[in-house]
């Protein structure tokens, strides 16, 4: 799976990111970060607290902005490709809204981006179908277990078809069996739609499972230890986590993070 | 068969049998007690007390009284319907019996229905126990209404008769065996406090402490001036003249005596009592009622050596003027002279609930046009309009203020101290400001109530529409939302839950203001007016009148509170998680 000929979606050159510069609590947050991801990729960011991983996914979605260095989307800035509408979000919390039912939920950006109400139902009740919740369109949030809460965002991130998904460990809430059912379901949809995703996690096995490759990040100040690509044969199902290949991968990765950890 | 069953609304654990043995009991005292005062009533006249002071006998009593007027006369509704009454009866006014006599008869439908109920009951405790608590609760309703129609009659037992019965149904309902819903509850703890009232009153009964004097009254006749009072004074035929103390002294020298001297007056021979002992008493014991400070005693001048007190002339042949003070507020009130009164829980302090249903159902003045039910309406609809127009403008005001301060931090700092401290400035205090510059009207009082309520509103506005976490916001943004539909479609349906709650403190906060506000703003037409004129001095003889008024200042602010709610239960529809 090499990334070669394929179209770049995201690219950062030298990227640092100092929070409250000049301060007596100054705090190096990333220090130069170089990453290419390719279109249509599965990226993992993986480390532990403190290493930057979601600065650099909010970076990338223009929630903050790089203190040095250049990072393009799509060929343009971030603030440029957020504008345009190219990025879904997907929060460890479900973050639904309380007032909305999961149908009007899940047509919230297409309201707040203006499409018609036919469409916007229509649409609403594709992506519902995609992540096999049809039958609750009108249930209201609190009826609805935490997995489901999540399938509903995730839904609503892919609803307004962004080129890029951002995840925020969205899965780290949730029970283990649902995080694995959880895991399989994102692979289905992201096969089916084709999107990148950056990915960031704390969970190992979830990482190598999951992703193209692996960007393993170490703490204080937050940068790349290194970038494990995952060779794995896709579609991956449960079976996958029997593989010899998985196993040694885990603990390929597992070591990387222990020897960052201990810098 | 033993079965035991411990019921979650069940406060004891009692077995099941001993339950059911426990509510045949309670079911047949209550029965008893009905049927006893059944036949009482039936054979009660329109002669005896009990009839003539029950809330309906009196409302009987005045409908009679206001047929065979004036034709062109604009009468109440109830009124009139005794009116054409009378006239398909082919009578000129209506007799007071023939009301009387239907009041019977729906008195004992009425306390039929209970005694069916209470039967009804009987049967179920045997055949379907479960069952049994609705039965038991409609008859505690029925009961509890009577509470507003029986008087408390010194010797009759009718109202203790109801007490007991709804004592042994209120006991029944708690333990019939069921779950208890929120209605039952609401009920059951509302005839608690009725049956609190009452109990407390016969415990007050009990032991109050009252020294009467042996007087019924006062000896007095009334002459038609007081020219003519004077002058049978100065003739012998009485001994004293009651009257004004400012009347008096262009009349008669004073005893003893001022320096002044030379004028002529009228009245050579009489005296009035510059100096009167109002305030001694027997032995240690105060006299009440205390003779007012405006009266004064004219006597022959050979008699002012025999009376220096109020004590020296109970007894006395008295003689006042027709419709002077004396005559209307002092002599004539039907009231014993009492040298001592512990005044625990008395008719003045706590009237029994029925002399406030009696209230409602009266005329404001003896024998006025209107019942007091229809003023004190007519206030509420009044100072309830005040107070909507009060509770929009402090709505709007709080909620544009609320949005500005989410919006700006600098407004929010430096302003939001004047809307706390402003609230620190007494309402009473405000409100004849108010009056000052926007004049008597109800636009003042609107505003004064708008003062009450913006407050509430502004803080919960704000609170609400910072109330989304920082992920929803980042959420908006990453679709590229300007601050306007982050506004709509984020922060204002978040804040909606802490803007109704606030709206509802509001609401019963804005009849307050509005009755407060009508106080300085002299407004007569509202509660305010109301609450003021029954707990003024001279009506201290008709606190129900004031408990009325205040029954209807609650039952406006309820009102509005739960049109409040139901608007919030509309608006907050799917925000709501469980309301029971």
């Amino acid at each position: 799976m090499s990334t070669d000929g394929k179209t770049i979606a995201i690219t950062a050159r030298n990227i640092n990111k100092v929070f409250n510069p000049g301060s007596d609590e100054e705090v190096i947050a990333l220090r130069d970060i170089n990453l290419d991801v390719s279109a249509g990729e599965f990226i993992s960011l993986i480390g532990p607290s403190g290493c930057g991983k979601s600065t650099l996914m909010r970076l990338v979605g223009d929630l903050l902005q790089p203190s040095a260095g250049e990072l393009l989307v799509n060929g343009k800035r971030p603030q440029q490709a957020r504008l345009d509408r190219d990025y879904g979000m997907v929060f460890q919390a479900a973050t639904l809204y309380d007032w909305r039912s999961v149908a009007k939920n899940v047509q919230l950006p297409l309201e707040v981006m203006g499409f018609s109400k036919a469409e916007r139902e229509e649409r609403a009740a594709e992506m519902l179908e995609m992540v096999e919740l049809g039958a609750f369109a009108n249930h209201y949030p609190w009826q609805l277990s935490g997995g489901m809460q999540q399938r509903v965002s995730i839904a609503r991130a892919l609803v307004f078809d962004p080129s890029i998904l951002l995840m925020d460990e969205p899965f780290g809430a949730l029970d283990e069996f649902t995080r694995e059912r959880m895991n399989l379901e994102l692979l289905r949809i992201w096969e089916q739609t084709g999107k990148t995703i950056i990915f960031v996690t704390h969970s190992i096995s979830e990482a190598v499972f999951l992703s193209n490759r692996i960007v393993v990040m170490s703490p204080r100040p937050g940068r790349i230890t290194k970038i494990v690509s995952n060779d794995l044969p896709y579609p991956r199902d449960f079976t996958t986590r029997n593989l010899p290949a998985y196993h040694s991968l885990v603990a390929d990765v597992r070591e990387l993070l222990r020897d960052a950890h201990e810098v | 068969m033993t079965a035991i069953a411990t019921a979650p609304a069940s406060p004891t654990a009692l077995t099941y049998n001993a339950r059911k043995v426990l509510l045949i009991l309670l079911t047949l005292a209550a029965l008893v007690a009905v049927l006893s005062l059944m036949s009482t009533y039936n054979g009660l006249t329109l002669d005896d007390e009990l009839a003539a002071e029950s809330t309906l006998g009196r409302l009987a009593l005045w409908m009679a009284d206001q047929t065979g007027n004036d034709p062109d006369e604009v009468l109440s509704p109830l009124a009139q319907y005794a009116d054409n009454w009378a006239n398909e009866l082919g009578l000129e006014e209506l007799d007071p019996s023939v009301l009387f006599d239907s009041l019977r008869n729906l008195g004992n439908v009425y306390f039929g229905v209970i005694g069916i109920i209470l039967l009804a009951a009987l049967a179920g405790i045997i055949l379907r126990p479960r069952s049994v608590q609705k039965f038991y609760f409609a008859a505690l309703l029925l009961l509890d209404v009577l509470l507003f129609n029986i008087a408390a009659i010194d010797d009759s037992n009718a109202l203790t008769l109801l007490i007991f019965a709804i004592g042994a149904a209120l006991a029944a309902v708690v333990l019939a065996p069921a779950r208890t819903g929120r209605i039952v509850g609401f009920f059951v703890a509302l005839s608690f406090l009725m049956l609190g009232w009452e109990a407390s009153k016969s415990f007050a009964d009990s032991v109050n402490y009252k020294i009467l004097l042996p007087q019924e009254s006062w000896n007095y006749e009334v002459r038609l001036t007081l020219d003519e009072a004077l002058m049978a004074l100065d003739a012998g035929e009485i001994d004293i003249v009651v009257a004004d103390r400012k009347d008096l002294d262009d009349l008669m020298p004073p005893h003893p005596p001022d320096d002044e001297d030379g004028e002529e007056l009228p009245f050579q021979n009489l005296r009035y009592l510059a100096r009167l002992d109002r305030t001694q008493g027997f032995g240690f014991l105060p006299i009440a009622p205390a003779f007012p400070g405006r009266l004064s005693l004219a006597l022959r001048a050979d008699d002012v050596e025999d009376i220096s007190s109020a004590r020296d002339i109970l007894g006395r042949e008295l003689v006042t003027v027709e419709g002077e003070f004396a005559d209307e507020k002092y002599l004539n009130l039907p009231r014993n002279l009492v040298l001592l009164d512990l005044k625990i829980l008395n008719d003045l302090n706590l009237p029994h609930l029925q002399m406030i249903a009696e209230a409602f159902l009266q005329p404001a003045r003896r024998n006025g046009e209107f019942l007091l039910l229809r003023i004190l309406s007519d206030a509420g609809l009044y100072t309830f309009s005040e107070a909507i127009f009060g509770f929009l403008f402090g709505a709007a005001l709080g909620f544009a203020l609320g949005s500005l301060f989410a919006h700006s931090p600098l407004m929010e700092r430096g302003l939001l101290p004047y809307v706390v401290a402003s609230q620190t400035v007494p309402i009473l205090a405000i409100a004849p400001m108010v009056v000052i510059w926007l004049g008597a009207s109800q636009l003042s009082v609107a505003v004064i109530a708008a003062y009450l309520t913006f407050f509430p509103v502004t803080i919960n506005t704000l609170r609400g529409l910072q109330s989304p976490a920082a992920a929803q916001v980042e959420l908006m943004r990453s679709y590229a939302a300007s601050r306007w539909t982050i506004m709509w479609k984020l922060r204002f349906p978040a804040a909606l839950p802490y803007i109704f709650t606030a709206l509802k403190v509001s609401a019963t906060a804005s009849v307050v203001g509005a009755i407060i506000g009508e106080l300085p703003s002299g407004i007569g037409e509202g509660l305010g007016r109301a609450i003021l004129d029954f707990s003024s001095d001279y009506s201290m003889i008709s606190t129900p009148k004031l408990w009325a008024s205040i029954v209807m200042a609650a039952t406006v602010g309820i009102l509005f509170f739960v049109s409040v709610t139901l608007a919030e239960r509309v608006a907050l529809r799917g925000y709501i998680r469980d309301l029971d």
